[in-house]
């Protein structure tokens, strides 16, 4: 009796272990079978090069565009969850400091920055003025005012903000700024493990993130490559100066005159740093001391990236597309008015032994542009503005009215 | 009896593949086998001062009008290289890029290798134009960097610069003061100030001591060295005081100054060495 009750418990056990192994198997195929419904098929997205803008672009091998990564970037960039909390007080994203209606910069009249400055969730201001985010793709000669954020730049990590030296936080591209974003004190000051682990638990992103990557697992990578895209893909090529390089339009008499003293050597001298009607990125990209200052204390100036004497106090000569929405300027954003930017080219600027050659009427301490050539050549620069940048629907918030999405 | 079928059908479609790829090598052979025998160039660039690799941003050199200077940068095209054979005809290496960039800051451009198939025999020289011909000099040649960025404004006569020095000198009261030592497209101006007219400032650049052989299969190496210090000894003393006026900065918008500049340039390159 007890030897059969013995057989029948084992029995028993092995039935369990059967049924267990084959429920199991059941989950397994399920599993296989959802992903089989889901298929991973992203949409390739191709860049549209507007006329006389570079072909090279600036698009990493291991990421290239999606139309799902683009769309995942784009809730990313405007999500306040990507400080990796959900108080109130404490979201914040891309979009809080980059607003579309600004060119993507924080604007001079925003209530909550005062001067156009912004600061981080501890309440540090940023060491620079804010770059506007505006054709990011084209550039090939490094990101942020001093171009830390580079190609070549072989480092891994920041030790300063506690990321240690590993592959996904290398410093090279838009990708790279992003991830910087979540740990550094005057931006989310947060950690890169709680920004994954809160976007991994809202429902709506792991669908999101198979549809884009082929996994629903949230990574940091997979955050920064999304984000990435969708900055590439802010394009600014539909200005007034636009359509009259495209032959649709004219410039008035006084824009015409600007444009001229724009870019001529004994006019303005603008055109060797910021570009001709060739070169309609109106940047070089490049690094220039203008001549600003006769001290320089600030340890992020471009010679800290290349340790040439001749870069101190040098800073990338931004864009001048859409540079009325774009104040502050200067790279410590001591200029609050383009007239401030003006008056200073035309008769404040001073010499360094590391002053930019390019800065050619150093001595004379400026152009010395009369007022109505001033005025003309402000009359050009705001041909630059490209209102149709600023309001793109595919640039903009996702989900307006949503509190998670609009925590400006 | 089907497995016979399979067998068939396997053996017609490796007899196909194997004639495919056959065939295929055989038309790569004859594809890649050249028509005569030949050789390649490879040019490397260099810039000294006084027979010296330049030291930049070092206030180190004084020219022969006595201005104290240091350089920044140089940038600059040579266009339609021509290699001249013994006894007639001439090679222009044009087949793939019929310009090169160089920039004293980005070492690729210190290197070209012309794709241009070179026959073999004796060469007795090497020429090139300075800068960009008029047919070639446009505007919208170049959309990407670095080569956009010597874009020469359209009102200017447009195209692109053929070079950007970029320099500082010690002027006569002692301050050191920038100089673009700039050339490209010159303008005539009315007395109103207004553009009449335009010059075209390249000029064709004759190798002295550049005769080379090319042998069959073989690449020569030819470093062309770019002497800055002729750029402003014969036959015009170029001082730069003389250039720097009130509302006049450099020679950009100053034929005068271009052409002196471009007067000068006949004896600035040289062969470094040929190997």
């Amino acid at each position: 009796m007890f030897k059969k009750q013995l057989e029948y418990q084992q029995n028993f056990k092995f039935f369990k272990i059967e049924f267990l192994i084959i429920l199991f198997l059941f989950i397994f195929c399920r599993r296989d079978k959802t992903n089989e419904v889901q298929p991973y098929h992203p949409t390739s997205y191709q860049i549209k090069i507007p006329l006389f803008f570079p072909t090279k672009l600036n698009i990493p091998d291991d990421n290239p565009m999606t139309v799902e990564g683009i769309e995942l970037g784009r809730y990313l960039f405007y999500d306040g969850r990507f400080s990796g909390r959900t108080d109130p007080d404490s979201l914040m994203s891309c979009s809080t400091c980059h607003l579309q209606a600004n060119a993507f910069k924080c604007g001079i009249n925003n209530p909550k920055f005062i001067d156009g400055r912004p600061y981080g969730l501890s309440g540090k201001v940023t060491p620079h003025n804010m770059m506007p985010l505006i054709n990011l793709v084209f550039n090939n000669e490094g990101y942020l005012w001093n171009g830390m954020i580079n190609n070549n730049n072989t480092n891994l990590g920041l030790a300063v903000y506690g990321v240690p030296p590993k592959p996904e936080y290398n410093l090279k591209n838009i990708e790279s700024v992003v991830w910087m974003a979540i740990v550094a004190p005057h931006e989310a000051n947060g950690s890169i493990e709680r920004t994954v682990k809160t976007i991994q638990n809202i429902p709506m992103y792991p669908p999101m993130f198979f549809k884009a990557f082929g996994s629903d697992t949230v990574t940091i990578d997979r955050i920064s490559k999304s984000i990435a895209q969708f900055i590439r893909t802010l394009i600014s090529c539909d200005s007034k100066f636009d359509k009259y390089l495209n032959g649709e339009v004219d410039l008035a008499d006084a824009e015409r005159r600007g444009f001229e003293l724009f870019t001529t050597n004994n006019g303005a001298d603008c055109f060797h740093c910021h570009g001709t009607d060739a070169q309609p990125l109106f940047t070089t990209n490049l690094f220039y001391n203008n001549g600003k200052d006769t001290v320089f204390t600030d340890l992020k100036d471009r010679f800290s990236v290349t340790k040439n004497p001749q870069d101190i106090g040098a800073y990338r000569a931004p864009t001048l597309r859409n540079i009325l929405y774009t104040a502050p300027y200067m790279h410590d954003g001591r200029f609050k008015t383009l007239d401030e930017v003006l008056n200073f080219y035309n008769q404040k600027v001073v010499w360094s032994p590391s002053i930019s050659p390019m800065m050619q009427r150093v001595k004379d301490g400026g152009v010395h542009l009369t007022p109505s050539q001033i005025s003309d050549l402000k009359a050009f620069l705001s041909t630059l503005s490209d209102e149709k940048f600023i309001t793109n629907p595919s640039f903009s918030n996702p989900r307006p009215s949503d509190p998670y999405f609009s925590h400006n | 009896m089907i497995f016979m079928k399979c067998n068939l059908s396997l053996n017609i479609f490796i007899y196909m593949a194997f004639s495919i790829l056959f065939f295929s090598s055989c038309e790569k052979e004859k594809i890649s086998q050249p028509n005569t025998e030949a050789g390649k160039i490879v040019f490397k660039f260099n810039q000294t001062y006084n027979g010296q690799p330049i030291i930049y941003d070092s206030l180190l050199y004084v020219n022969a009008a006595g201005n104290k200077l240091m350089i920044d940068q140089i940038q600059y095209f040579i266009s339609d290289v021509t290699l001249h054979k013994s006894g007639g005809g001439l090679k222009i290496l044009n087949s793939k890029e019929f310009c090169h960039y160089i920039d004293k800051d980005i070492p690729s451009t210190l290197t070209w290798s012309p794709a241009d198939v070179i026959a073999t025999g004796a060469y007795d020289s090497i020429s090139f134009t300075f800068g960009l011909s008029k047919i070639e000099n446009k505007t919208g040649l170049f959309v990407n960097p670095p080569e956009n960025n010597m874009s020469w404004p359209e009102m200017l006569g447009g195209g692109y610069h053929y070079m950007k020095m970029n320099l500082k000198f010690q002027d006569s009261t002692n301050y050191l003061s920038p100089f673009n030592f700039h050339l490209g497209i010159g303008q005539i101006y009315n007395s109103k100030d207004s553009i009449i007219g335009f010059v075209q400032n390249y000029f064709n650049v004759t190798l002295p001591n550049s005769s080379f052989v090319i042998e069959n299969g073989k690449t020569k190496e030819i470093q062309i060295i770019m002497n800055v210090e002729s750029w402003f000894k014969t036959p015009h003393i170029f001082d730069f005081n003389q250039w720097e006026m009130p509302g006049m900065m450099g020679i950009m918008q100053n034929e005068t100054g271009m052409k002196a500049a471009c007067d000068n340039g006949f004896d600035v390159f040289t062969i470094g060495y040929i190997k």
